[in-house]
């Protein structure tokens, strides 16, 4: 997208105050989006961005910008911009750019944009004709295929020879949201989103979607009869894959060097501390092949890696990135990670999971006589500096006498992670992993969140259906 | 025209009307941190957006690459994404309004300020936050961002529309330890005038909310009588707002439909949208070049109007309210600049009547735990009980659970305390006859 030569006058310009590392990220993301409301195309087409950012570390400093234009004389003035910020004498001069091997361990056989429309049209409608005739009750159903295209160029420099990292990056993404009204006028809805780092055939040929689309339509239906989520403290048995998202909130981010690097993290000193129950470990895994957080590299262009996080209850790992190793004083791990060219790279998740227990998931509902069972959530947040978190689960029931009773609604889980690690008594076989979008300092990013079922011994649930009995 | 090559070859092409938007802006930033510039960010984006109409149906393109082959790029985009659209009738791009109500809400001066201002301002935070109580032991974030930008729209009927602004604001966080515990709030300023900006009361408020939230404690789960902060009726009034857009009520999925002309809320709920008042959230043209208007949404509690683009509008046979504005590839329905009407009287004299209930002031999760299809919400949330009419225990780790058409219906008023939030939305505390707490 950018010539080494021009690179290589950027990345001067950028050092010429004295940074000790400077980095170029370019990027051309074509996206498609070809959405369906009630079974007709609705829209189709997406943003094309094209851009780059420019980074300037010194010491544990760092300055970025970024423009959408890409020509010389504009990328030369916010390097030199940028420079500016910085007091200083050049102590690099970059004399020749070297290319880095990036080994594809996310291959795709077909790019989405090769996919006749017609195609995709045929196979969203397929989704559209399932979910939409499972009850005369569904008002709506609009869904969509999201595909994206991105391709990278970093250029980093902090010695004489820059290296060029090239990179492409194409996910798939489904939406089916079903909208279901009673004759009394009340209205809810259910949603699945599976997502991939593979192309469209992982989607037609390998994705059961006929049973995803038929359970939205009778989630919808049945979150109908669902009566109100009762509040308190109590037990509650999360299901595997998408319940991830608890751990994601409780831990993860309050693991990423973004907070722990200036202590702005209950977790900054933790590493060899018990941080959770001796039966809970956990790991980030940017590695595994052809899933929706994976990457080939990171937005650095360090490779990604599988780090744990907990190993039987203890804490043995942060997620780092260039700029926070520095503050840390340890090596980066591959996870530096931004939406586009728009965000400066910091730590953040990839496939993020508790590892697989001793239990089984139906002797740990058993054995619980009232609580809550989530099956699924609608996503959560979290504040990294106190640990408290909350989740709004999107499919629950009450479990009574072991046994899985009636749906709820408005059920939202809040606690402190720290509080809730150490709370997890049970812990499944079963990991599943489940797609979502995480929003933070760098950006909305894809990410894979997942664990086995588990049980919270008691945490605290929020609802308007009074006590649990 | 500069945009005329557009034009022409759209037409050369077969796309009978077409309409094009650039947007250019450019910003800075800065983060300082223990004293030092942690962060500093430059930017400068252009994009552009296209429609236009092929063989009777709409397409699209958008675009930040700006070179020789851009427009070819934008016409392609166009035919393309309208040979597969199957959405009925026939569509039609917007000629122009009658009159539009333009004002001049750039601020030259805000550019001419030196750095080094705005920079000292920022250490003035950091130093101010440290000296407020030595409990505020980090200052985890004190950030000062300014934005230009600038839009222009064009049409191949003839009409330009060009609107510029700026905006700059500040953004502080604390973190406060007392034993064990810790506590954080933050605060936001945002404004295109830099001399309205003082940073005391912003540093007070950051520090007596952070140190107030001490001690935190579950109350017992039940309804209780709720004051929310004006920072919550805002995030549940946008949602509201959401309900109301003619695009969810055509789709059915709206707890709105059916309700214009109804009394959908208690008399002391009044919403105003006024795009055409002058701060930095003015706009005076949508999405569609349709000029935009002031008029009530709710009036004493009765749904006034729903909010239309051109294509609700022609389905319900109203006019557009000038409420059109991209959602992806198509045009979707948004507002701006909204004014709930206040009450006259004090928080103190608000909070007097009630002898055991709670004041909500931080709410997290709402994204998530909002269903804005059937209006039902629950998320986490902090704020103190009130006892006699007192602010008493802080709370802490309680969850607020309620449902929008409900919780307006139970209103009994606002105080006056009116504050103008980011999401450009102006509001004031809200005391609501009762609403589900989840605690112990």
């Amino acid at each position: 997208m950018i010539s080494k030569s021009l690179a290589l006058q950027v990345l001067n310009a950028a050092l010429a105050t004295g940074g000790d590392y400077a980095e170029i990220y370019v990027e051309q993301n074509d996206s498609d989006v070809v959405m369906l409301e009630n079974g007709k195309v609705e829209s189709c087409g997406g943003p094309e961005t094209y851009g780059a950012g420019i980074r300037i570390l010194k010491g544990l400093r760092s300055v970025y910008g970024y423009t959408s234009d890409l020509k010389e004389k504009s990328l030369l003035a916010l390097a030199g911009k940028l420079a500016g910020a910085y007091e200083g004498e050049r102590a690099i001069t970059v004399t020749s750019v070297e290319k880095q091997h990036v080994k594809e361990i996310n291959k795709l056989q077909v790019h989405y944009k090769d996919i006749p429309v017609q195609d995709k049209i045929a196979y969203l409608k397929e989704w559209y004709q399932i979910t939409s005739s499972v009850d005369p009750r569904i008002v709506r159903v609009q869904n969509a295929l999201i595909s994206n295209l991105k391709q990278i160029e970093i250029y980093a420099a902090e010695g004489p020879v820059a290296k060029l990292y090239e990179n492409t990056e194409e996910r798939g993404r489904v939406i089916d949201v079903a909208v279901a009204a009673s004759e009394q006028g009340q209205i809810e809805n259910a949603f699945a989103g599976p997502g991939r780092f593979a192309d469209f055939n992982w989607f037609k040929n390998v994705l059961d979607y006929k049973a995803k689309a038929k359970d939205v339509g009778e989630k919808a239906i049945m979150m109908l009869t669902a009566k109100e989520c009762p509040s308190g403290r109590f037990p509650v048995v999360i299901a595997n894959g998408w319940g991830g998202v608890i751990f994601h909130e409780a831990c993860g981010h309050s693991l990423e060097a973004t907070a722990t690097a200036k202590h702005l993290s209950v977790f900054s000193d933790s590493i060899g501390q018990q941080i959770a129950n001796p039966i809970v470990s956990a790991f980030d895994d940017g590695t595994l092949p052809n899933e929706w957080g994976s990457n080939n590299i990171d937005s650095e262009g360090h490779v990604t890696q599988k780090n744990q996080l907990i190993k039987d209850g203890i804490c043995v790992g942060f997620l780092v990135d260039k700029f926070n190793a520095r503050r840390l004083k340890m090596d980066a791990n591959g996870c530096s990670r931004r939406e586009s060219y728009r965000y400066e790279p910091t730590s953040r998740m990839s496939n993020t999971y508790i590892a697989a227990g001793k239990d089984k998931a139906e002797d740990i509902i058993k054995d619980t006589k009232l609580g809550i069972y989530v099956a699924n959530f609608g996503g959560g947040s979290v504040e990294p500096t106190t640990g408290e978190f909350n989740f709004s689960a999107s499919e629950a029931y009450i479990i009574r006498d072991g046994q899985i009773c009636e749906p709820v609604k408005g059920c939202t889980l809040i606690g402190s992670g720290k509080e809730v690690l150490m709370n997890i008594d049970r812990v499944a076989d079963n990991v599943d992993l489940g797609q979502g979008m995480c929003g933070s300092l760098s950006g909305s990013i894809p990410v894979n969140v997942g664990q086995p079922t588990i049980r919270i011994k008691e945490i605290t649930v929020g609802g308007r259906g009074g006590k649990l009995e | 025209m500069k945009y005329d090559a557009f034009f022409e070859l759209a037409k050369s092409k077969g796309i009978a009307e077409s309409q094009i938007q650039i947007s250019r802006s450019n910003s800075l930033s800065i983060k300082l941190f223990h004293h030092e510039i942690d962060n500093y960010k430059v930017a400068d984006s252009q994009s552009i957006v296209a429609c236009g109409v092929y063989n009777g149906k709409f397409g699209f393109a958008m675009t930040q690459k700006l070179n020789k082959d851009t427009f070819a790029f934008l016409v392609d985009q166009i035919i393309l994404t309208a040979s597969t659209s199957e959405k009925e009738g026939i569509a039609e791009l917007f000629k122009g309004s009658e009159k539009y109500h333009k004002k001049n809400v750039f601020n030259k001066e805000l550019a001419s300020i030196p750095v080094e201002k705005k920079i000292a301002v920022l250490h003035q935070i950091e130093d101010g936050l440290f000296a407020y109580d030595k409990r505020i032991v980090e200052v985890e974030e004190v950030d000062y961002s300014e934005k230009e930008i600038s839009s222009e729209f064009y049409n191949s009927f003839g009409l330009k529309l060009k609107q510029k602004s700026n905006y700059y604001y500040f953004v502080g966080a604390a973190e406060a330890k007392q034993g064990e515990e810790i506590k954080t709030d933050y605060e936001f300023f945002g404004d295109c005038d830099f001399s309205k900006f003082d940073p005391k009361p912003f540093i007070e408020k950051i520090g007596r909310k952070a140190i107030a939230k001490f001690g935190g404690i579950q109350c017992a789960s039940g309804n209780y009588p709720t004051i929310l902060h004006s920072d919550i009726v805002a995030a549940l009034v946008e949602y509201y707002l959401h309900s109301a857009s003619s695009d969810e009520v055509q789709r059915k999925s709206s707890f709105l439909i059916g309700k214009l002309g109804q009394q959908i809320a208690s008399k002391k709920l009044t919403i105003e949208e006024k795009p055409l008042t002058k701060n930095i959230y003015f706009s005076y043209f949508d999405d569609e070049g349709v000029a935009t208007y002031n008029k009530a949404i709710v009036k004493k509690g009765v749904l006034q109007t729903y909010f239309y683009n051109r294509e609700t509008a022609k389905k319900d046979g109203v006019q557009s309210t000038g409420n059109g504005v991209w959602e992806g590839a198509k045009i979707g329905v948004g507002f701006s600049n909204v004014f709930v009407k206040p009450g006259k009287a004090s928080f103190d004299e608000l909070a007097s009547s009630i002898k055991e209930g709670v004041y909500i002031t931080d709410i997290a999760g709402l994204g998530t735990g909002m269903n804005d299809q059937s209006g039902d919400f629950s998320c986490q949330a902090q704020g103190f009980m009130i006892r006699d009419g007192k602010i008493a225990e802080p709370l802490n780790l309680i969850t607020l659970s309620g449902n929008l058409l409900k919780m307006f219906q139970d209103l009994k008023g606002f105080d006056n305390a009116v504050e103008l939030k980011d999401s450009s939305i102006s509001c004031a505390d809200a005391y609501i006859k009762a609403m589900a707490i989840g605690g112990k």
